[in-house]
């Protein structure tokens, strides 16, 4: 079967460095004179203020690879930054003489190699933009395909929320007697990009996270006629609550 | 009630915490009558296992009576007294359909989360961190355990008394099943590396599989003494000597047939190798015998340990000749109250 799995443009090397401008953009603005110190800076005077600026340079450009689809310009403007990022450290070098300086130099030329090698990547994509990204969440039912599809029929608030989204289901029968397979697929696209899949995903909001749960849960449904409750997650596990569980010690009252 | 919890890294305490109640039809509580601490327990206890939460009920090896049960229980009656298995299985997904119970797909709550450490799931454990379901563990006065109607084993002679059936909820059949991975046919010579409680188990069940020679191994010459009084077994000392497998075809005891070791004993696994015939599978029982696994740590072919109730079940039959479970590993018992100490002294 040659499902197609990855569909849209950008990789995770893209969405590496674009996380990686966010980081150490974040750095240089907050923390100005402590990153000129680690370059061989001298920390007063206009050195911190420059650092800083190249900081909000780091954070446009990290937010536009995040959130654009086929961020080519994006990459394109990191290679710039690394050229500049290498002329001001030269200078500070020829400056300073500071070996810190060099071991600075070093990492950003660490850096360029993979923005130049991206950049170039993401230049040979042709025809339409694709953002989307092939969502695929399945779970395996040991029971015949009748009752799984009679089960999936009853869940009417999940099937109302996957068909929200546009999801395809697939069922299928499980290879070596081993059940029936339920697929949901479905093209994820969230706004903004990387950065909304991060929000959705920390807050438990997109459907991928929310499918991860609900088709355990249908699984314990159909097998053991119960959803599983333990002492840490009474309700049953959710991810959106997993940082919330309490301790592994019996309720003080009953939750049924 | 009270209850053994964690407190912490390195830090255990006695607490009241609320009565356990019934979540589930098929649920039962139950009041312990004993328990015990597990080597595996010290990964708890110092930290070593991530997603303890403090005041987690500790303790996965259980028995006692059944109070209360729920109304899908339809195999257990108020009275009966049970041991309770550490793995809590469903009994119905195909995992449980295979035996392979300690892979239960539906016990364990949290199990995504497992799924993303180890690449692997399991089932949901008493008392064993978040990572295994965080459920309430049985180092208190009374439990609750989910699919009650799966997996506590009745014991229905009265006249056992408790210390030679507790250990069927966990290390006897760890040590049982070290040795069925020997697939011991008769006549074999079986090293064994440790000697605490399950190594004493898995020698003695290799003698009783049909062994004929079982060396077993270790520093202490308190537990080699034990070993050799109780179970009739070889002993070799590994400090007394400069080389275990040298010392091992000094006394033509060359070539064992397999190997099975324990918890703590760091580098056993590659020395074990060296003294093995070839092609002779080496295996780790034991709960470190996963995270080796994971980390692509294979000095010896391993068997991915599945324990569970197939090996309980299985070593239910060596209940009425009370051998393998009779001698003495247990070597303190406390009631609950004292716990802290125990731990400390573990």
């Amino acid at each position: 079967m040659a499902a197609q799995v990855r569909v849209r443009d950008k990789d995770s090397l893209a969405q590496f460095l674009g996380w990686f401008s966010i980081g150490l953009g974040t750095a240089q603005v907050t923390n100005p004179k402590t990153l000129c110190k680690i370059v061989g800076a001298s920390d007063d005077g206009i050195a911190p203020l420059v650092m800083r600026l190249m900081g909000l340079r780091e954070l446009m450009q990290g937010t536009g690879i995040l959130t654009r689809p086929r961020p080519t310009m994006w990459l394109w403007s990191r290679v710039g930054g690394d050229v500049l990022d290498l002329s001001l450290l030269l200078a500070t070098a020829v400056k300073n003489r500071k070996a810190r300086t060099a071991f600075a130099i070093a990492n950003v030329i660490g850096v360029t190699v993979p923005d130049v090698y991206e950049s170039r990547f993401l230049s040979r994509k042709a025809g339409p933009v694709r953002s989307a990204k092939r969502v695929r969440k399945g779970v395996t039912i040991d029971r015949p395909r009748s009752e799984v599809e009679a089960a999936w029929a009853a869940a009417t608030e999940l099937r109302r929320k996957v068909d929200a989204e546009g999801a395809s289901v697939i069922v299928a029968e499980a290879p070596g007697d081993r059940g029936t397979e339920l697929i949901v697929q479905f093209d994820y696209d969230p706004p903004a990009g990387d950065i909304g899949a991060a929000v959705q995903k920390l807050s438990g909001s997109d459907l991928a996270t929310q499918l991860s749960d609900d088709l355990r849960r249908l699984k314990q449904q159909i097998e053991t006629g119960q959803i599983v409750r333990s002492d840490g997650a009474p309700d049953g596990h959710l991810l959106a609550d997993h940082l919330k569980q309490r301790a592994a010690q019996p309720l003080k009252e009953a939750v049924r | 009630m009270k209850a053994t919890i964690w407190a912490g890294r390195n830090s255990v305490d006695v607490e009241n915490v609320p009565d356990p109640k019934i979540l589930n039809d098929r649920d039962a509580i139950v009041r312990i009558t004993s328990t015990a601490i597990c080597g595996s327990d010290l990964h708890l206890v110092d930290g070593y296992v991530p997603t303890m939460k403090k005041g987690d009920i500790m303790g996965h090896e259980f028995m006692g009576e059944v109070v209360e049960t729920g109304r899908g229980v339809t195999n257990l009656q108020v009275g009966d007294r049970v041991v309770v298995p550490f793995p809590i299985a469903c009994g119905s997904c195909w995992s449980c359909r295979h035996e392979l119970f300690s892979l239960c797909e539906n016990s364990n709550p949290n199990a995504r989360l497992a799924e993303k450490m180890f690449g692997f799931p399991t089932a949901g454990i008493f008392g064993y961190s978040h990572l295994t379901g965080g459920f309430a563990g049985g180092q208190a006065e009374y439990a609750r355990v989910p699919f009650a109607d799966v997996g506590p084993i009745k014991i229905e002679d009265t006249t056992i008394p408790d210390e030679t059936v507790l250990f069927l909820s966990d290390i006897l059949p760890t040590g049982y099943m070290g040795a069925e991975f020997c697939e011991i046919s008769g006549g074999e010579v079986i090293a064994v590396w440790g000697a605490g409680p399950v190594g004493q188990f898995a020698a003695a069940s290799a003698k009783m599989l049909g062994a004929e020679r079982v060396i077993v191994i270790d520093r202490f010459d308190y537990r080699l003494r034990i070993a050799r009084e109780n179970l009739d077994v070889e002993t070799l000392n590994y400090e007394d000597v400069d080389s275990v497998p040298e010392a091992l075809k000094a006394d033509r005891r060359s070539g064992p047939r397999c190997v099975h070791r324990r918890g703590r004993a760091r580098g056993a696994l590659p020395r074990a190798r060296l003294c093995l015939r070839p092609h002779q599978a080496g295996d780790a029982a034991g709960d470190r015998a996963a995270d080796r696994a994971a980390r692509g740590d294979h000095e010896l072919p391993q068997r991915r340990d599945h324990l569970g109730h197939r090996r309980l079940r299985r070593a239910d039959g060596q209940v009425p000749d009370r051998r393998a479970d009779e001698q003495g590993p247990l070597d303190q018992e406390r009631p609950v109250p004292r716990a802290p100490l125990h731990a400390a002294a573990a």
